[in-house]
């Protein structure tokens, strides 16, 4: 009997060891984290390559304009460019909060790319398609995108890796596709994209086809501004005018929210990052709560935090 | 019992009449040309002054909505066009007054819904051309999308295929798609098309 306590007794200090240093181990996990960088840290490393070889992997890309588009990437964030008529603006929104937050990272993953043909994120591997690779530094008429060979390669890969329930009956790529359901971002897709590959803490509200119940919008996303980066899943076509008449309620665009002000009770100022710009809106509470489907709010990860 | 036949084949003869309308832009274009070359102009001659495009947000052409452009971040206002505001709004951002009555009064008469200055880009170099898009005369049917002829002002004479459609290079091997659209030829530098876009 006195051997058993004894032996019950160590067995509890070698397991409440074993449990501390589990802990340690897990507090220190850097995977656990956010990881972040600065901008004066991506310029300095950037600024060092004069000059970039041709990739074989990427056959229509030019490493002149490459380098050019990711210095500019790196020096002005705000300038990423979705392209005129693509799917691409869940993957630009996605693409700031990684210029924001860790724009050495960016810069990195992007060259690595490049380089290599694929690369590593976190537990993300980007192995291109063939297709992918031919087309990227090849699409045209769409605006600025055509002379932005990164967000081209970028783009391509993100939609090529990440599938929602809207790419599946378009998984593969074919020219044009672009502008198609292969390129399109559902609100789970993205929430889990902006978690999986950066590892944020993602609070969402909202959904695809329905408005999140939200007592006071402007309250609300006054608290998640100051949480972290706010990302805003929205119905475009009411908000730029596209068609004479709606075709269907539904969400179809990602902006990242700025700055929300109240001008008086019945107007609010809303800026908005999109398509390369800055955009400032004036808007009633009641169009705000009509356009507004999703609401994310993606906070910096420190360690331990689930 | 009441016969409703002739109801019946009325509607079916409007249905086919509206979706066979002739689309003639060239027509339209000749007979509208000194409007829409005058648009075109003071566009451009105050777009120099400041970025913008407009949009007429209603079908009276009543309202309209002013995307002004600065270097740092777009504006976006909504106006009556009676609004005092507007003209302090014109102002503050110089542009000429008497210059946007007159572009805002054109757009009203030929019932030209936004206005815009695209870029496209030739051997990667930025170009721009004047986009402008005018509403389809046609009956307003239930599910039927309204349709509006958008027309391309370029600043250079442009290549077309023997197909008047409007290429994208001297090379003459590709069409070039703007807004995603196939574009035709009305003159060396004014190419059209029609779209259930207008932007």
């Amino acid at each position: 009997m006195k051997f058993s306590q004894t032996y019950w007794c160590k067995e509890f200090v070698q397991l409440f060891l074993c449990l501390c240093s589990s802990f340690v181990l897990f507090a220190a996990n850097d995977n656990d984290t956010t990881q972040t960088s600065t901008r004066e840290q991506a310029i300095a490393f950037v600024d060092k390559i004069s000059e970039l070889q041709p990739s074989i992997y990427w056959p229509h890309i030019k490493p002149a304009l490459f380098l050019h588009n990711l210095k500019e990437n790196v020096h002005q964030p705000l300038l990423l460019y979705e392209g005129t008529n693509t799917n691409f603006c869940g993957y630009a929104a996605l693409s700031y909060l990684f210029m924001h937050d860790d724009p050495l990272g960016y810069t990195k993953l992007m060259l690595q790319l490049y380089t290599y043909g694929k690369a590593k994120i976190r537990n993300v591997s980007f192995q291109p398609s063939q297709p992918i690779k031919d087309v990227a530094g090849n699409l045209h008429f769409k605006g600025a995108l055509d002379i932005r060979p990164v967000e081209q390669m970028w783009f391509l890969c993100l939609a090529d890796h990440f599938k929602g329930y809207l790419n599946f009956l378009n998984t593969h790529y074919d020219p044009g596709d672009e502008n198609k359901l292969w390129a399109s971002v559902n609100y789970g897709k993205f929430n889990r994209m902006a978690k999986r590959l950066f590892n944020y803490k993602v609070n969402a509200a909202g959904s695809d086809l329905m408005r999140p119940y939200i007592h006071d919008m402007y309250e609300y996303l006054v608290n998640s501004m100051k949480q972290g980066i706010t990302v805003l899943y929205l119905n475009n076509t009411i908000l730029r005018k596209k068609y004479d008449r709606i075709k269907a309620n539904i969400p179809s665009h990602y902006v990242i929210l700025l700055d929300i002000q109240k001008v008086d009770d019945d107007l609010i100022n809303i800026t908005y990052w999109d398509y390369g710009f800055r955009t400032m809106r004036q808007l009633t509470p009641s169009f705000l709560n009509k356009i507004i489907f999703g609401i994310s709010q993606c906070t910096i990860k420190k360690a331990n935090e689930k | 019992m009441k016969n409703r036949y002739p109801y019946y084949i009325l509607f079916v003869v409007v249905c086919i009449a509206s979706s066979c309308t002739t689309v003639n832009i060239t027509k339209y274009y000749s007979k509208h040309k000194p409007v829409l070359d005058s648009i075109e102009q003071t566009y451009k001659t105050q777009y120099r002054k400041q970025k913008f495009s407009l949009l007429f947000t209603d079908n009276k052409y009543k309202h309209l909505s002013l995307e002004l452009l600065t270097d740092s971040i777009r504006y976006i206002y909504d106006f009556e066009i009676q609004e005092t505001r507007l003209n302090d709004t014109l102002e503050k951002y110089h542009l000429d007054l008497s210059s946007m009555k007159l572009l805002i009064g054109n757009m009203q008469s030929v019932h030209c819904k936004w206005i815009d200055n695209l870029d496209y880009y030739v051997d990667e170099k930025k170009n721009y051309l004047v986009y402008m898009s005018m509403r389809k005369k046609t009956l307003r049917l239930p599910f039927v999308e309204p349709k509006y002829y958008v027309l391309s002002y370029f600043s250079q004479p442009q290549y077309y295929d023997s197909e008047g459609r409007l290429l994208d290079h001297r090379s003459r091997k590709r069409l070039r798609k703007i807004n995603n659209e196939i574009f035709y030829r009305v003159n060396d530098k004014v190419c059209y098309t029609v779209s259930t876009l207008f932007r």
